[in-house]
């Protein structure tokens, strides 16, 4: 899947430009928000699974003014991610709307459930 | 707070916090800080930080960029129409839940009582 999010990114010159002033960015911060801003992103290439480009440069741009707002205000990692940095890693990425490979599936399923329940909702029995 | 505050939070967090911008416009770190007020002392930034992005890509709120002294500018949110609505729709679905869990709660206490 990982490689599909590159492919979104290197979808446009300017996306890739954008996405290139993020990894800067994240590379600029000190220490310990520059670790776990690449332990994060690296978890959203598994997890996200956004597709289009336009939505990843936003949300990773977003994600870069956290840590940069962070590391200024000197507020503690502990203190952005709590107790679970999975759960926020997730709650912060479904905040995108941006297309989704699940997004297909989700179509296939709800398509098979009504063609096997009769459209109108009333179920046939055989 | 406990593992059971923490997921009914979930849900109602973007109507809290909503109404929160309802007085003012704030930036993130004010409004964890007024969450915190509150007494929702585990609240951290992240959370809040990430509804705020999901409430402005749903066009609930208004964003205004303000620069600040150090770092990147700070991100201003402020309720406009649609978040306003949201927030009315947030009331009435939160009055609705109240009374009727009330009532659940009373019934079972009335019960307990006459079982005793």
């Amino acid at each position: 899947m990982a490689a599909k999010w590159i492919e979104a990114l290197t979808g446009s010159l300017e996306q890739k430009k954008q996405f290139k002033q993020y990894k800067a960015r994240i590379e600029g911060l000190p220490e310990p928000y520059a670790s776990a801003a690449k332990a994060f992103e690296r978890y959203f290439m598994y997890y996200g699974g956004v597709t289009d480009g336009d939505t990843l440069v936003r949300m990773f741009g977003d994600f870069a003014d956290l840590w940069e707002r962070a590391a200024v205000d000197g507020t503690p990692v502990a203190a952005i991610v709590g107790d679970d940095p999975v759960e926020f890693a997730e709650t912060f990425t479904q905040a995108y709307g941006g297309t989704r490979w699940i997004d297909k599936e989700r179509a296939r399923l709800t398509k098979a459930i009504e063609a096997a329940t009769g459209h109108d909702g009333k179920e046939t029995k055989a | 707070m406990g593992k059971q505050t923490t997921e009914m939070l979930k849900g109602t967090l973007e109507g809290i916090v909503l109404a929160i911008l309802a007085v003012r416009p704030a930036y993130g770190y004010e409004i964890t800080a007024r969450l915190r007020e509150q007494g929702f002392s585990d609240i951290v930034e992240g959370t809040v930080y990430a509804l705020l992005i999901r409430i402005e890509q749903r066009g609930l709120v208004d964003v205004e960029k303000v620069p600040s002294e150090k770092g990147p500018p700070r991100k201003v949110y402020s309720l406009n129409g649609l978040g306003r609505e949201y927030l009315e729709e947030f009331w009435r679905t939160w009055n609705f839940l109240v009374e009727r869990i009330e009532r659940l709660h009373h019934n079972i206490e009335h019960l307990q009582e006459e079982g005793a």
